[in-house]
């Protein structure tokens, strides 16, 4: 019988003594592994939806959205300084402009004003009473430097029907147009039609997947500019950082180099609406995680200090019989232990069970919180950051739904791990305490 | 064997000092069961305590085999305790959760004597203390008193002490069982060529002793 079997047996000399402390600690020991697993797995969703978000900084001019706001549009020169920053790995700078039908342009809009374009416009004239009831739609037309940057475009796909995709840097009177655009025009590869008064000819033919965008022209930002006698102007950059990590600083950097002549929306900013909840969860979880150790360290603790006084006279009997500090304080850190491994195996039982439906009780109480915090973002003639606002406030609600627990094995190690910390803090202070003790105790009362 | 000189014990009482022990000189030679008497208070067992250093005397020499105790570190008084000494103590002081013949191996354990030999000694010491084999490996609880003395007796010469402290070892016991004891004690003393000094208010056990140290407030009276 070594000091080992003696703590192991000790460790159930109270049958109800036993039981009670390795519930209670195993309730939170399970809590703590709940909220460490909860900790890891919001952590992972957090760098995830960042990598998704991507690492892109959408700059307008201040004050304008698509084509709602005012304010003065931003320059070529703009673009230049932006560029010059560093960890700015590309800038995309588009322009947009709107057509209507016998004003600038010959085309006819494929899209049905309907009840919310006729609203729109009412509420857009000055003039209530002259105001058309059923008008024709603007062409919407959008110029960019960088043809395969769908973020610039506002789509999320840009598949080529026919045709060709425009060169980006040509000054050239070209144009892609939508597949909508084209079918209400009987437009068609090499076919031309007016903007501006001049001829602008048919490069290629596009489907981004959605009604608006079909239904509008894009072009070379050059060849806008130069249509629409805005040289040099832009009215939208998307800049690039070089990793997830440099958003913020690039995101500064622009902010102090342009000042006030322009509002900077980074994408991490945007997805604010997403990762906010999750951020929340995650302080949750810390701090609970943090509480069930310094909760499971304190019941340990105050057994084993319990156990010591209640058995002062057997430490000064064995004391008295030759052993030394160290091995009646090894005695007590392996009943503390026993007690704690016993706790942390129910414990992790409990964890494996119970670790999904916390966090979905997490989740949900995210997201009511969250709710009234989410911004649907609007979406103006004209598209522009309105549309990824949109975006991310939709997919807020998808991002919380969508979070899991993944429960490994790592979960047992994670379990044991805890019950050796809390069993060693536990015997620290008792250990100290049967330091204390005097041999003669045992001949107190005697 | 043992010298005690000049031993006193001081103890703190709110603001009063009390001496439990006041200047306390003996010689106990080797092999003899010896006792020390003295009514309630006489502080028989505070020099018990002192003689088997679970105490620290506030001034005087202890000597054990012309080893003084006194100046010993705490390191080695464990060693002292553990090897010179054994002890037996009115209730008996088993680990109730070990069975007799754990009780008895304890101190071997932690003299570090391999396993087998423990278990060995532990059995021949039960023997010899007459405990029925079969109640070996039985737990205090399940014994009488008598028996569990028996053990304390066997768990006390577990290392081969050449000092066994007894404090009112009958004192638990009924006159019978308790002149068993004294009997087993006055044997052992003998055989083992153990010196025994017994703590006892029993006049009776007092007269069977070899030599009898009378303690009345703290001091020697004889």
């Amino acid at each position: 019988m070594g000091v080992i079997s003696r703590g192991v047996k000790n460790a159930f000399r109270n049958g109800i003594r036993t039981i009670s402390i390795t519930s209670i600690l195993a309730l939170s020991i399970a809590m703590s592994l709940i909220m460490l697993l909860a900790l890891k797995t919001v952590d992972a969703k957090i760098s995830s939806v960042k990598s998704s978000i991507g690492n892109t900084i959408t700059v307008s001019p201040a004050g304008v959205r698509g084509f709602e706001g005012g304010g003065t549009l931003l320059t070529d020169q703009n673009v230049t300084d932006v560029s010059s920053l560093p960890n700015v790995s590309s800038v995309v700078k588009t322009l947009s402009d709107r057509l209507t039908n016998g004003t600038n342009t010959n085309l006819t809009s494929a899209i049905d004003a309907g009840s919310f374009g006729n609203r729109q416009r009412q509420q857009s004239s000055s003039d209530t009473q002259t105001a058309p009831r059923n008008l024709t739609m603007p062409v919407m037309v959008s110029g960019t430097n960088n043809i395969d940057s769908l973020s610039s475009l506002s789509v999320s796909q840009f598949n080529i029907t026919s045709g060709a995709k425009i060169d980006a840097n040509s000054s050239d009177n070209i144009a892609m147009i939508g597949t909508a655009l084209a079918t209400k025009n009987n437009l068609a590869v090499d076919s031309t039609f007016q903007v501006y008064g001049k001829d602008v000819k048919v490069i290629g033919i596009f489907d981004a997947g959605n009604n608006f965008s079909n239904a509008s022209v894009v072009m070379p930002i050059k060849t806008l500019q130069n249509l629409s006698s805005q040289t040099g102007q832009v009215n939208e950059m998307i800049v690039n950082a070089d990793s997830i990590d440099n958003i913020s600083s690039v995101t500064a950097a622009i902010r102090q180099k342009l000042g006030d002549t322009a509002d900077v929306v980074s994408s991490q900013d945007q997805s604010q609406n997403a990762v906010t909840p999750l951020q929340n969860i995650k302080t949750i979880s810390l701090y609970s995680l943090i509480g069930s150790l310094v909760a499971g360290s304190i019941i340990i603790f105050l057994t084993m200090v319990m156990i010591v006084r209640e058995r002062r006279r057997e430490i000064g009997v064995l004391k008295a019989i030759g052993s030394s500090n160290a091995l009646i304080a090894m005695q007590f850190v392996f009943e503390s232990l026993v007690l704690t491994l016993i706790s942390a195996t129910a414990g992790v039982i409990l964890g494996f069970i119970f670790s999904n439906p916390v966090l979905k009780i997490l989740v949900s109480n995210s997201q009511t919180t969250g709710n009234s915090s989410q911004s649907g973002g609007g979406r103006g003639f004209g598209g522009g950051a309105g549309g990824a606002l949109m975006h991310f406030g939709g997919s807020a609600q998808n991002t919380l739904r969508d979070i899991h627990a993944v429960v490994g094995w790592e979960i047992i190690l994670y379990g044991l791990v805890a019950a050796v910390i809390i069993a060693i803090i536990g015997s620290v202070v008792p250990s100290f305490l049967i330091s204390k003790i005097s041999p003669a105790e045992v001949m107190r009362n005697e | 064997m043992l010298k005690v000189q000049n031993l006193t014990k001081e103890f703190s009482s709110g603001d009063q000092k009390v001496k439990a022990v006041k200047d306390v000189n003996m010689v106990v030679p080797s092999g003899v069961f010896s006792a020390i008497v003295g009514k309630s208070g006489s502080g028989k067992s505070t020099l018990l305590s002192l003689l088997g250093a679970l105490d620290k005397p506030t001034s005087g020499t202890i000597e054990v085999e012309n080893e003084d105790i006194t100046k010993m570190n705490d390191s080695k008084l464990i060693k002292y305790r553990r090897n010179k000494i054994g002890f037996i103590f009115q209730s008996y002081n088993l680990i109730p959760n070990l069975t007799a013949l754990e009780n008895v191996m304890l101190p071997m354990e932690f003299a570090k004597i391999n396993s087998a030999k423990r278990r060995e000694r532990a059995e021949q010491l039960l023997h010899k203390v007459g405990l029925d084999e079969s109640k070996q490996n039985r737990k205090p609880p399940r014994l009488s008193g008598g028996e569990q003395q028996r053990v304390a007796i066997a768990r006390a010469l577990a290392n081969k002490p050449k000092l066994i402290l007894a404090d009112e070892p009958t004192g638990n016991l009924d006159s019978a069982t308790g002149k068993v004891i004294v009997d087993l004690l006055k044997d052992l003393a003998r055989k083992e060529d153990t010196t025994i000094i017994a703590v006892t208010h029993d006049e009776g056990i007092a007269n069977q002793a070899k030599l009898t140290f009378k303690l009345k407030d703290g001091r020697l009276v004889n």
